[in-house]
């Protein structure tokens, strides 16, 4: 193994690189940019992924709405009785939430009503609240997400929000709780209320609900079940947990697809470029090679000394580009990157994105760069080599 | 020993090189360590999760096609279809807070 690398062409390679310093370090910087921002988005959208797919399971398994008009409407709390009448369902239960959009910040809050009289939500709600733990309140409580919390202390609420209902008038909400940090990135826009409340503030009757969720314990049934639910209420818009999944597909795919897209072709521009400047070979290039070849040089020894040049540029442009990505998304945050994911949100979370050693990215990433930008300058040299010595010199 | 007389640079390129290997597992090493997802946070995600029952992350707040998929918004200038299929541009293209534009242009 040791006399197959020889260590003299490598040797000539560096010289050689050296020789054109500032070509080579602006192409070496640009592959490494191109790279470094490829691999970013990738370990965005992995991470992102990951934790979607972490806690999907959670979820009930249908999600039963009514539509009129083409539109989300109210569903009658009596439909969950026929629903829970239908076998293999476990669970069926009438929720009521929906958004609750605060104009002094701008701000979309989500608004969840739970069963207060529930011992199982107190216990649950207990393990999921930040250190300050749950207050107990007087009358009207809540507990809001780390966002919401902010947004309000912005707005001088400390203790206490006062919600507008439909009608102009006021409702207070203490404020006794706000969810871990840990679950930043599910709960930064929720506020977690009684549902009396939550009627209260979006006006809806005692026999209405937002949408109705149902359990089911058999993972094989929910198709059946959700078949069985449109026959009965036909009106009815049936979301399975399955649905979910895909979307979420659905969103990556095409948000990391526009990316690629546009990423390839720059990508494409970048190599065309390289090869342009290859093939045109200045003539001190083209002298050098036939030099080469007139000494004694075989055209494989020219070919392997480019080899060498390329790798060493584009080797070195990978491992630089990958360790200033996995330095940028994880330790940063991904700065101005992550807006392709938060959009408008006037409500950031912290988007620390828990972290998947993706090797998958990393191989993908490696074969787009280093081996094409190797054949790159390859193959307009090996034209040079293959030509006779005396002729190149001419 | 004899070898390196000639080729001074190549130890220092191999030097450099595995020192880039180096780095970059012991970043990875260490946001591993730090940024995985424990279970105890997990535990904690996915019980919040059950308690909401609502999908998708606090992340774009502003539009329909992040946050809670099934329900439609005031904000959405194009309302999601009925099947919850992605479909080019009517889930991509969203309007923010007019109100807040207003404020800004205001400033």
């Amino acid at each position: 193994m040791r006399n197959k690398i020889n260590f003299y062409l490598i040797e000539y390679a560096i010289n050689a690189i050296l020789r054109q310093k500032y070509k080579n370090i602006f192409i070496a910087t640009t592959l490494t940019f191109l790279i470094f921002l490829l691999t970013s988005i990738f370990f965005i959208t992995n991470s992102i992924k990951y934790e979607l797919n972490a806690t999907v399971d959670a979820l009930p398994e249908i999600v039963v709405q009514k539509i009129k008009a083409g539109r989300h409407y109210d569903i009658d709390v009596h439909a969950t009785e026929e629903i829970l009448a239908i076998t293999g369902v476990v669970d069926a239960v009438a929720r009521v939430w929906g958004y609750y959009y605060f104009e002094n910040a701008g701000v979309n809050f989500s608004i969840v009503g739970v069963d207060e009289f529930e011992a199982q939500y107190k216990e649950s709600l207990k393990r999921v609240v930040g250190t300050t733990g749950l207050m107990d309140a007087q009358g009207s409580a809540m507990v809001v997400g780390s966002g919401v919390k902010e947004t309000m202390q912005n707005n001088y609420y400390k203790d206490y929000f006062n919600f507008i209902k439909p009608d102009g008038t006021l409702k207070r909400v203490d404020i006794v709780g706000a969810f871990d940090g840990d679950t930043q990135l599910e709960s930064n826009d929720m506020i977690v209320m009684s549902k009396a409340d939550v009627r209260e503030i979006f006006d809806m009757r005692e026999s209405k609900a937002t949408d109705i969720v149902v359990k089911v314990s058999n993972p094989d049934e929910v198709v059946t079940i959700a078949s069985k639910i449109k026959l009965i209420f036909p009106d009815s818009r049936i979301i399975t947990k399955n649905d979910l999944k895909i979307s979420y597909q659905n969103i990556f795919d095409y948000k990391s697809g526009i990316f690629l897209a546009l990423f390839v072709v720059s990508l494409f521009t970048f190599f065309i470029i390289i090869y342009d400047k290859a093939s045109g070979l200045s003539s001190e290039e083209k002298r050098e090679i036939g030099i080469l070849k007139a000494i004694g040089w075989r055209v494989d020894d020219v070919l392997k000394e480019k080899f060498y040049e390329g790798f060493i540029i584009s080797f070195f442009s990978y491992m630089m580009g990958v360790i200033a990505a996995v330095g940028f998304v994880y330790i940063f945050q991904a700065p101005l990157l992550q807006n392709i994911f938060t959009g408008y949100s006037q409500l950031k979370t912290s988007f620390e994105l828990p972290f998947i050693f993706d090797v998958q990215t990393l191989f993908l990433v490696f074969f787009l760069s280093v081996p094409i930008y190797i054949a790159a300058t390859i193959i307009p040299s090996w034209k040079i080599a293959t030509l006779d010595a005396d002729e190149v010199i001419r | 020993m004899s070898k390196n007389l000639y080729t001074p640079k190549t130890p220092k390129l191999l030097f450099s090189l595995f020192a880039l290997i180096l780095f970059f597992t012991l970043e990875t090493l260490y946001i591993f360590s730090s940024k995985s997802l424990d279970d105890k946070t997990l535990e904690k995600r996915e019980e919040f999760v059950s308690i909401v029952a609502l999908p998708d992350l606090a992340i774009s707040t502003e539009a329909t096609f992040i946050r809670h998929r099934s329900m439609s918004d005031i904000f959405s200038i194009y309302k999601d279809d009925g099947s919850l299929r992605e479909y080019f541009v009517s889930t991509y293209t969203y309007s923010h807070s007019h109100i807040q534009k207003a404020d800004k242009s205001a400033k």
